[in-house]
């Protein structure tokens, strides 16, 4: 049994059309034309303890709505989530004392009060005895430097604290499991730096198992081995970072530069991508072409002072998986 | 069972230190509040003693009889105002998706949104009621038994028990049409004009269903007429210390039931 399943999981919204104008106000007051949205729609996958899971895809693709079902917030239209065999819709106080859920855009700090006193309130909640309570803060000074800034008030921390607190926040209890919601939005490099570091310690330290949606590349470049990508509510990928990109950006780039200036570089198996004055890059599929092929043919013909070849990096495959049309 | 009892307070009590404290970090807005509201019922008041003695008694009731079921009915509201304002808020709840971060806690939603707010200013309403009230009193000649202290102090507790629940089922629609506020500003009227003045001025339809179908007579008429002796229309056998706070109860535990339905309904807010 994994430690979190999901089983054909749907999330349908329903929604009012809302017609132009007044006179549309009026007649859709009388006469609502009703849809369905499906926001997630038929998901399953199975995440073992220990793992970083990523979870990404475009604004709207689902994510949110995926992990709001996961943590019990939002009943699915259908299907099922269990954590550790119990369903957080059937039995919500049991499953979600185990989970930690920091929501990047929201916090649940209390806003006008120091950091601490949050604190105090979790302590309270999930009966945390004192001695548990002592070691959770010093581990998590250890990686976040809480001490640092618990007696400030919250509303006076920067974004990138304020992050720092939220986190901690979220592990005072010592969760089993973590979900996190674009926890390095609007963060800049180094407090993104500081909060992957963290999530790198708690999966180590305690392993804990984590779920991470963001649109950071580097994020997940860092901490997943596996990613699950969503797209239109469907999952489009799930597997290792490596073989995704393998399967998605089957290409290679080769980048040329040239000795003179020349124009109108071609090459029947590679496509030119990108051209600056000196340099020009070449996409070539590596099954139908080899990189070494593909240099001897250019220099027969061009002037080459240096050549380089470049794999395809997430940044490509997630362009690839989002470009692609929707299967219905 | 007791250590139950004992975490659930625990937890209450901590809710409650952080809103006031968090109230205490604005004291300008307390203190504005502190002036405005005595005034704003202060008025309320004279305009109340004006009209009684340069017209009439109203519906046979006099001045210091009017005043004395205004003084309970507004006790109860100020509690109200004190431990449950935040019933005015669900909608606001529903669309900025708030019930999230109570969902994602070991702990009833329900008990969680009750206790999430104290409101400090709600106080000044408690002390208005309570000088009326006291006043009051002293015009009837009020006796101070032990008796009619625990009949006020139960009808009182049922009252804030009644009050706060039907704000809670009513604003609770919110859940389902994500809109409740028109229904709010509405029972807040209703409460006012029906717990301040003796229900017999109204046909005899209203008070049947204010008494049978949202008890809201049960707040402050009924108990006045016990008291008062007066006619109430309606008789009940058994005293009102016994059906105002088991009706508040019941009341409650409804208004438990209906918040709970529409949870599920609940559909959070996008981020």
């Amino acid at each position: 049994m994994a430690f979190l399943e999901v089983e054909n999981l749907v999330k349908e919204f329903t929604v009012t059309k809302k017609k132009e104008g007044l006179k549309g106000a009026v007649s859709s007051l009388f006469h609502p034309e009703k849809y369905k949205v499906r926001a997630v729609d038929n998901i399953s996958f199975n995440i073992e303890q220990g793992e970083i899971v990523g979870f990404i895809g475009p604004n709207g693709a689902g994510k949110s709505t995926a992990v709001k079902m996961m943590t019990g917030i939002l009943h699915p239209t259908m299907g099922s989530v269990k954590i550790n065999g119990i369903s957080p819709h059937k039995n919500r106080k049991a499953v979600v004392g185990k989970l930690g859920v920091v929501f990047g855009q929201r916090t649940q700090l209390y806003w006008d009060l120091r950091l601490g006193e949050t604190f105090e309130l979790l302590k309270r909640i999930y009966k945390i005895d004192d001695k548990m309570y002592k070691d959770n803060i010093k581990m998590l000074d250890e990686v976040l430097n809480i001490t640092e800034i618990i007696d400030t008030p919250v509303r006076q921390l920067s974004l990138g604290q304020r992050m720092r607190g939220d986190l901690a926040a979220a592990m005072l209890h010592s969760p089993t499991m973590l979900f996190l919601d674009e926890p390095t939005i609007g963060l800049d490099i180094e407090a993104k730096h500081s909060i992957r570091n963290f999530i790198k310690q708690i999966n180590e330290r305690c392993g804990t198992t984590v779920i991470l949606t963001t649109h950071d590349l580097g994020d997940v470049e860092e901490l997943c081995k596996r990613l699950i990508v969503i797209n239109h509510g469907k999952i489009v990928e799930d597997g290792p970072l490596n073989s995704i990109i393998e399967r998605m950006a089957p290409y290679r780039y080769l980048v040329v530069e040239l000795a003179s200036p020349h124009h109108n570089l071609f090459h029947p198996a590679a496509e030119v991508v990108k051209t600056e004055t000196l340099r020009v890059w070449f996409k070539f599929d590596k099954s139908r072409i080899a990189a070494t092929e593909l240099i001897s043919d250019l220099s027969k013909t061009y002037p080459i002072r240096d050549v380089s070849v470049k794999e395809p990096d997430i940044e490509d495959m997630i362009m690839e998986i989002y470009k692609k049309p929707v299967i219905f | 069972m007791l250590e139950n009892v004992k975490y659930y307070i625990s937890v209450a009590l901590y809710y409650f230190k952080l809103s006031l404290q968090k109230q205490f970090e604005y004291p300008a807005m307390i203190i504005s509040c502190v002036f405005m509201i005595p005034m704003m019922y202060g008025t309320g008041i004279l305009l109340l003693y004006f009209m009684v003695h340069n017209f009439q008694p109203l519906g046979g009731w006099s001045f210091p009889q009017l005043a004395f079921l205004f003084g309970i009915g507004y006790l109860s509201h100020g509690l109200m105002m004190v431990f449950s304002v935040q019933n005015w808020w669900i909608e606001s709840y529903v669309l900025r998706g708030e019930f999230d971060r109570m969902l994602l806690r070991p702990l009833s939603v329900f008990f969680q949104f009750t206790v999430t707010y104290i409101n400090f200013i709600g106080l000044v309403d408690v002390l208005v009621g309570l000088t009326i009230f006291l006043y009051s009193c002293k015009l009837i000649n009020f006796v101070w038994s032990l008796h009619n202290i625990i009949t006020i102090a139960f009808v009182i507790i049922g009252g804030v028990l009644i009050r706060s629940s039907i704000f809670t089922i009513f604003c609770s629609v919110a859940f389902w049409t994500k809109r409740s506020e028109s229904l709010f500003l509405l029972l807040n009227d209703m409460l006012e004009r029906t717990t301040q003045y003796p229900m017999t001025i109204y046909p005899y339809f209203v008070q049947f269903m204010l008494t049978f179908i949202v008890p809201i007579a049960f707040i402050s008429f009924y108990p006045a007429c016990e008291i008062l002796g007066k006619d109430g229309r309606i008789v009940f056998p058994l005293e009102m210390s016994v059906y105002t706070p088991i009706i508040g109860i019941v009341m409650f535990i409804l208004a438990n039931m209906f918040f709970n339905l529409g949870l599920k309904k609940y559909e959070s807010a996008g981020s």
